[in-house]
């Protein structure tokens, strides 16, 4: 118990810094082989992710999903489940919330909501039931189903959206129809896109970390070490599988219905926009910890919006941000191994 | 033109090996990879900066230039990977997401700087095409396996040639030996991170060329999200395959065909709405992913 000394503390900071400065050099050349000034690129970033109430707002909109969606896959990835599906889960919640709202004949908000929150987590439930299962009972490795099902999903949804769920009014690109007004996630900020979907947030992580001390937390915690003995104290290898892999499909499903219902308030194609996968990033660069989470899901929405602020102030593309997610990533994954070996 | 006619078929299988080239490609530089103990995750981000790499060289030298343009980034993604995995010893399932995201994210980067949006897309020629004397007058077969892209052929090479290195040469038997028996293969000599610094470099060289299969061997052009996920289709066929080489091409025509029939079907069967011949390739890997899941026989210390 000697790790915390100054000397070891230096090290840690010294290996902080490097990893930071490793990143901050190979982001400054991608910015300068643009043609633009690194140093302007950079205050474009913090004033598109920060500079005004608006923008803020924005980055908060895009944070809100993928913590929902990170927060979601942390009990799967500490089981050792390795679900990359949340953004099929999110499709299927996003468009079984919308034909749940399009098909109630009701006009109350209260039952709206309630319908497009239980079609959100249903379907995304739904879609994680089969790779759950796969995984749970015939050893089918759920990396893989879960990526071949995000492309069936997001095939699926162009098909739902020229057919079932296409607008009334004849449209360039698949889309559905606008949302009733009624069914719509309530504005928590007025004047920006911030909805009330970001309780869920509050919500998830004060649960996550209730449940992290229960005894079910610590048999899931037990599973991932000694899988025997947490079968002795009632998990079983299927339960602790096909429950991670719902709990995770109900809240991308869940975060899908925010993103129509909260925010683009119609059904595109595009509604994942790569917030399933983010979510998994965010999740992984948390420390599979719900505040970590919520943090790291903050860091990536700021870059994101950030980013489209640089395109538009600069000649720098926006792809800078995934370039960066990916970045950080490696170094956190390289970095991580290297204070484990010197601890 | 419908499915009855016998033409219509001959389309269908001649592009399921014009399609099946990128996979199969990809799949084999999987292979090695994982015959060698360790796993590539970010081959899909590879393959886009392969596909990406081969139009850029291609477009300024000609095709030959395009191939070893895309081999050689998929290389050094390959040591990149395995520089943080064998080296600084990182988890290979997240250094692999990492890489498939700069893979993408950097390719659509440098995609943009070319060719800023709005502007014309550019065109490189396709590799060319060859006509096999006499053989491609053979009926129905002939053109189905003699008139085919430059791709294609080389499909066929890598098939025979990584049969053969897998089961007759001491290349290939270290290669096993490293991936099955790491502690015993070290105790006869045998260097295993060298083994699965090459193989990983090697394999990401093939997972370039995957790439440039679609670009220079069916589209012509580059686009964002070109892959189309055939990465992670690739990940699937080795295991679909048992980590065969023969296995792995099968595992390839299967999902090839279903993208071909659909491509073909998709203008003499109107009533069938175009998304489904899209889902199915995917829905017929995973049937197969859980059709073979049973068989443990994954290299033992991956």
């Amino acid at each position: 118990m000697t790790g915390r000394t100054t000397d070891g503390v230096a090290t840690e900071l010294a290996r902080i810094l490097l990893g930071a400065a490793v990143l901050a050099a190979v982001v400054a050349a991608l910015v300068w082989l643009a043609g633009a000034n690194p140093l302007a690129a950079l205050r474009a970033l913090v004033h598109g992710a920060f500079g005004e109430r608006y923008l803020l707002a924005e980055t908060l909109v895009t944070a809100v999903p993928l913590a929902i969606v990170g927060l979601g896959v942390m009990p799967a990835l500490r089981t050792g489940v390795f679900t990359i599906g949340s953004q099929g889960q999110l499709i299927a919640g996003a468009a079984l919330s919308t034909a749940f709202v399009f098909s109630v004949p009701a006009d109350e908000p209260v039952v709206l909501l309630t319908v497009g929150f239980m079609g959100g987590v249903l379907g995304g439930m739904l879609y994680a039931l089969l790779p759950g299962l796969l995984r749970a009972y015939v050893q089918v490795n759920e990396i893989l189903s879960t990526l071949l099902l995000n492309y069936i999903a997001g095939f699926a949804l162009i098909w739902l959206l020229k057919g079932p769920l296409a607008a009334a009014a004849q449209t360039a690109t698949p889309r559905s129809a606008p949302l009733p007004e009624t069914s719509l996630v309530p504005s928590l900020l007025e004047g920006t896109r911030l909805h009330w979907g970001a309780a869920f947030v509050v919500l998830l992580a004060a649960g996550l970390m209730v449940w992290m001390r229960t005894r079910s937390g610590l048999l899931y915690r037990v599973f991932a070490s000694n899988e025997g003995l947490a079968a002795r104290l009632g998990l079983s290898r299927p339960r602790a599988v096909v429950t991670s892999f719902l709990f995770a499909g109900a809240t991308a499903g869940l975060a899908g219905w925010l993103q129509v219902a909260g925010v683009a308030h119609t059904l595109y194609p595009s509604v994942d926009g790569g917030l399933g996968f983010g979510g998994i990033l965010v999740a992984v660069l948390g420390g599979l910890r719900p505040l970590g989470i919520v943090l790291a899901s903050l860091m990536f929405a700021a870059l994101t919006t950030g980013a489209q602020g640089m395109q538009m102030g600069t000649s720098v593309p926006a792809a800078i941000a995934v370039v960066t997610q990916g970045l950080v990533l490696l170094i956190v994954a390289i970095g991580l191994q290297r204070k484990k070996r010197t601890a | 033109m419908t499915w009855t006619d016998i033409v219509f078929w001959q389309i269908v299988l001649g592009g399921m090996l014009r399609l099946a080239a990128p996979i199969f490609l990809a799949a084999l530089g999987e292979m090695i990879t994982e015959r060698a103990g360790t796993l590539n995750l970010g081959i899909d981000g590879i393959m886009t900066a392969g596909a990406f790499a081969a139009v850029v060289f291609a477009h300024m030298a000609g095709w030959q230039a395009g191939l070893l343009g895309a081999a050689a980034v998929g290389a050094c993604y390959g040591a990149l990977l395995a520089v943080s995995v064998i080296r600084l010893g990182a988890n290979q399932i997240v250094i692999g997401i990492a890489i498939s995201l700069i893979g993408a994210g950097l390719t659509s980067y440098l995609f943009q700087l070319w060719q800023p949006s709005g502007q014309m897309a550019i065109f490189v020629p396709l590799t060319p095409t060859w006509k096999v004397p006499f053989l491609s007058d053979i009926p129905f077969v002939g053109p189905i396996l003699f008139r085919q892209n430059l791709m294609t052929y080389a499909t066929f090479v890598a098939l025979v040639v990584g049969i053969f290195v897998l089961a007759k040469t001491r290349i290939g038997i270290v290669l096993k030996a490293v991936g099955d028996d790491p502690a015993g293969a070290e105790m006869r000599g045998v260097d295993t991170a060298l083994v699965r610094y090459v193989a990983l470099t090697l394999g990401g060289a093939l997972m370039g060329l995957a790439g440039a299969a679609i670009t220079l061997g069916v589209l012509g052009a580059f686009n964002d999200g070109l892959t189309n996920g055939r990465g992670y289709v690739a990940l699937a066929v080795v295991i679909i395959g048992r980590w065969s080489v023969p296995g792995a091409f099968a595992g390839a025509l299967l999902f090839s065909f279903f993208e071909s029939l659909g491509l073909r079907a998709q203008s003499g069967m109107s009533f069938v709405p175009t998304e489904l011949f899209s889902i199915l390739p995917y829905a017929m890997t995973l049937l197969a992913l859980a059709l073979t899941a049973r068989a443990k026989i994954a290299p033992r210390s991956l």
